[in-house]
């Protein structure tokens, strides 16, 4: 397989991709395991009990399960793990950690407290955090610290990483002894090249069989058209945006987001900058594949519509330059965009030129990524606050395979909302936010993230412009056991697992 | 990457004046005459070259078939009769945005070409008349000049950011340096010359000398460098754009070739329409004005000119 961009060593904690976690998953497991659908099932737990307040977890851990250097994988390995993170150096793991109060072991079952009910605990902690031995970590203080060898490199998971050489290499080998039977294939070699042109070079030349990450879609009819390969295409939960310092004018006036998010038109979006292989944005934010998606709530693209909006607002060209104002200042705004990202800076170039349609006079700067991160979220905090008007901006999938993110996205205290680099304010989103972290009923839970999807739509903190499709090129004659979870691509321990054996 | 012409007989080092000496030095014989002949050659085509591209730029507007920042057709078009080199990956004509890059292209060769003229002159001016000061700034000069260019290039423009300014400082500040270097030869052959110490000797001020003896016999040779700096700061330009450390959205030969990389072209069929239009029209441009400049240098230069 060809891999490109940043890797560190795949260990838990030293990995530094999206990538780079779909990699850990085959050599770790987890309490949980997500199915084809997002939905967790059971895995190294064999059951889950919660209590009636939402507060304790109990799971019986299923006794077949072996660590690579041959150690049984037991209860304590658990309630050591979730210590482990909880005193570790911050990072995904920990935050997902942060709501345990304890977690000990009782023989062959882990029981976990929390501090308060966590709606997403199952999703975000028990199907995500992977599982340590205690065995070798119980005597290593400082994880991201230390060494990287075969003492230290030991999971639970399908595949072995043999032989791990960040920029260049890594080495799979599969787990024979696996608990969910025999992995399919046998060994798993990742090659790192410089970006997705040698990728895709090496793919075509026979030279690897697959590429990790999701080619741009230029790529599609050049993979296409030749024999023995093919690419996977499929919905991923991954988000382009256009985001803008709510607090700051003229985006602190709703009726200037109103009227962009009209004048936005995604459909053109979707067909010139990703000819096709994308998904229009839904002004809820939430993507149309996700169970939580609201039909209710409507995306409407009508430059008329705008223009009448910001009329009646009051937000008129008085001095006929072909440019609105706003209190006397014309609506002049720099746009951001990240000079790496080629296919960005195109839909910034595009936006720029529907929002003159309404009057805006937008100029579109590209910045390299440090530049802009430091604008848009400085050291990705942001209680740190932010020094832009607009930005062409992305998340990743895990913000929307956890409907409990969107809250993140929109919450105006900064640790809740550690996704809100749009700086909004509002009581009634916070409330829906605090519903949405808390409430375990599923019903009642997609009836909230309902009410904020539809208050996204109309107060527009963000306008969500599309979702790229996963485009994964592949040779079906090497492999083609490929099993993608919905929203999050084909690199996962599903496609290397017996087809009985899957969740 | 070396900077722009040939140029085979640079100075060689300061301090002794030497063209007293040629001065008697008879002409060889005839069979001299012959390149200089096809020195014409050269810098007609040269003209001509350049020449056409200016012409380009200025009617870019009359010239070009669409506007190049509007979607003039369906994305990855290959060449057709209303696009004739295809459209790029959001619909723009691939030869209107040429068109119009020539302007962008030429603006910050000819712009850089001018500041590192307008430093160069001026240190090789000073350096050259002032001997003492000159040593010392020389020694600067040796610095620039064996500095590795493209790595610089890349540090600096990372580091200032991307826009049009920034492109044309890094650039100037780049090619400066053998300027100042042959500037400084000729100002140190001028200010020992007969005339200029008779100047000197009834009280003629440094500025006066400089303005009414020095100058004017320097210029020539500086517009000779200039048009040579112009090749070497297009190529320069176009490299920093393709690596898309220049302003990706500001439409030059460079940007083109930039997108097109990152669009995937160079591995699709596409390349043959939009990657080699742009490296052609570089290269065009690169050899119009290093034939020009070569013409004027054998022309203008003292060292290469011959009786």
């Amino acid at each position: 397989m060809a891999n490109f961009g940043q890797e560190g060593n795949i260990t838990p904690h030293t990995y530094e991709t999206a990538t780079g976690y779909n990699l850990l998953g085959l050599v770790y497991d987890s309490l949980l395991q997500i199915d084809e659908d997002g939905v967790p099932q059971p895995w190294l737990a064999e059951e889950l009990t919660i209590s009636d307040d939402g507060l304790t977890y109990t799971m019986p851990i299923r006794d077949d399960a072996v660590w690579h250097d041959g150690e049984p994988l037991t209860a304590e390995d658990v309630a050591f793990s979730f210590d482990y993170y909880q005193n570790g150096p911050p990072g995904r793991f920990r935050t997902a950690v942060s709501a345990v109060e304890s977690a000990t072991a009782d023989s062959d079952t882990v029981t976990v407290q929390l501090t308060q009910p966590a709606a997403s605990f199952e999703l975000r902690t028990l199907a995500e955090v992977p599982i340590l031995p205690e065995h070798i970590w119980s005597s290593i203080p400082a994880p991201d610290e230390a060494p990287f060898d075969d003492s230290t490199n030991v999971g639970s998971g399908p595949y072995r990483l043999v032989e791990s050489d960040p920029g260049t290499s890594y080495m799979f080998e599969m787990n024979p002894d696996y608990f969910a039977g025999t992995p399919t294939v046998e060994e798993i070699r990742v090659i790192q090249f410089a970006n997705d042109a040698g990728a895709v070079a090496a793919l075509r030349s026979g030279e690897v069989d697959m590429i990790t990450r999701s080619v741009t879609p230029e790529q599609i009819p050049v993979l296409n058209s030749q024999e023995g390969l093919s690419v996977l295409e499929g919905p991923e939960y991954v988000t382009t945006l256009l985001v803008f310092d709510t607090q700051k004018e003229p985006f602190s006036n709703v009726a200037v987001r109103q009227a962009m998010d009209l004048a936005t038109d995604r459909e053109l979006l979707v067909s010139d900058v990703y000819l096709g292989a994308a998904i229009p944005g839904n002004a809820g934010w939430v993507h149309p594949e996700s169970p939580f998606f609201d039909e209710s709530v409507e995306t409407t693209f009508d430059v008329d519509a705008a223009n009448a909006l910001l009329d009646d607002a009051g937000i008129t060209d008085s001095d006929g330059d072909g440019v609105r104002e706003l209190d006397g200042e014309p609506l002049e705004v720099e746009l951001l965009a990240v000079s790496s990202n080629a296919l960005r800076m195109r839909i910034a170039e595009l936006l720029a030129s529907q929002y003159a349609e309404i009057g805006m006079n937008i100029e579109v700067a590209s910045l390299d990524q440090e530049a802009f991160d430091q604008l848009t979220w400085p050291e990705y905090d942001v209680a740190l606050g932010r020094n832009y008007d607009m930005a062409v901006f992305g998340w990743s999938a895990p913000t929307q395979a956890d409907i409990g993110q969107m809250g993140a996205l929109v919450d105006s205290d900064p640790t809740l909302g550690n996704l809100n680099i749009m700086g909004y304010v509002s009581d009634e989103a916070d409330a829906l936010a605090a519903e949405l972290r808390t409430e375990s009923d599923p019903d009642a839970r997609a009836a909230v993230a309902d009410e904020l999807q539809a208050l996204i739509a109309e107060e527009l903190p963000l306008i969500t412009l599309l979702y790229p499709n996963g485009l994964y090129g592949h040779s079906p004659a090497a492999f083609d056991g490929w099993t993608s979870i919905t929203g999050q691509g084909p690199i996962n321990k599903l496609s290397f697992i017996p087809a009985d054996a899957r969740p | 990457m070396t900077p722009k012409t040939p140029s085979p007989a640079r100075p060689k080092t300061s301090g002794v004046p030497t063209v007293s000496i040629r001065t008697f030095i008879t002409p060889r014989d005839s069979t001299r005459l012959a390149p200089r002949d096809f020195t014409r050659v050269i810098g007609t085509v040269g003209a001509i070259i350049v020449s056409t591209l200016v012409l380009v730029a200025i009617f870019a507007p009359l010239i070009a078939p669409y506007d190049p920042s509007i979607r003039a057709g369906a994305p990855f078009s290959p060449p057709s009769a209303e696009h004739l080199l295809g459209t790029n990956d959001v619909g723009q004509d691939i030869l209107s945005e040429l068109i119009f890059g020539t302007r962008v292209s030429l603006m910050v060769g000819v712009v850089a070409a001018s500041a590192a003229m307008l430093i160069g002159t001026t240190i090789g001016l000073v350096g050259g008349y002032f001997p003492r000061v000159g040593g010392i700034i020389m020694r600067g000069v040796d610095v620039v000049l064996v500095l590795p260019f493209l790595p610089l290039l890349i540090v600096l423009s990372t580091y200032l950011g991307r826009s049009v300014l920034n492109t044309i400082l890094v650039i100037a500040f780049l090619i400066w340096a053998p300027t100042a270097r042959v500037i400084r030869s000729q100002v140190l052959s001028l200010s020992r010359r007969d005339y200029v110490t008779a100047a000197r000797s009834m009280n003629a001020g440094d500025g006066y000398i400089i303005r009414r003896h020095v100058l004017p016999r320097t210029f020539l040779l500086a517009i000779g460098e200039f048009v040579a700096a112009t090749s070497a700061a297009i190529l320069l330009e176009s490299s920093l754009s393709f690596l898309g450390l220049g302003d990706p959205l500001q439409k030059s030969w460079g940007s083109v070739l930039y997108w097109a990389q990152a669009r995937g072209a160079f591995l699709t069929p596409a390349w043959q329409w939009w990657v080699l239009p742009p490296g052609v029209l570089i290269m065009l441009a690169a050899l119009g004005f290093a034939l020009l400049g070569y013409a004027l240098e054998q022309k203008i230069n003292p060292r290469l000119r011959r009786a």
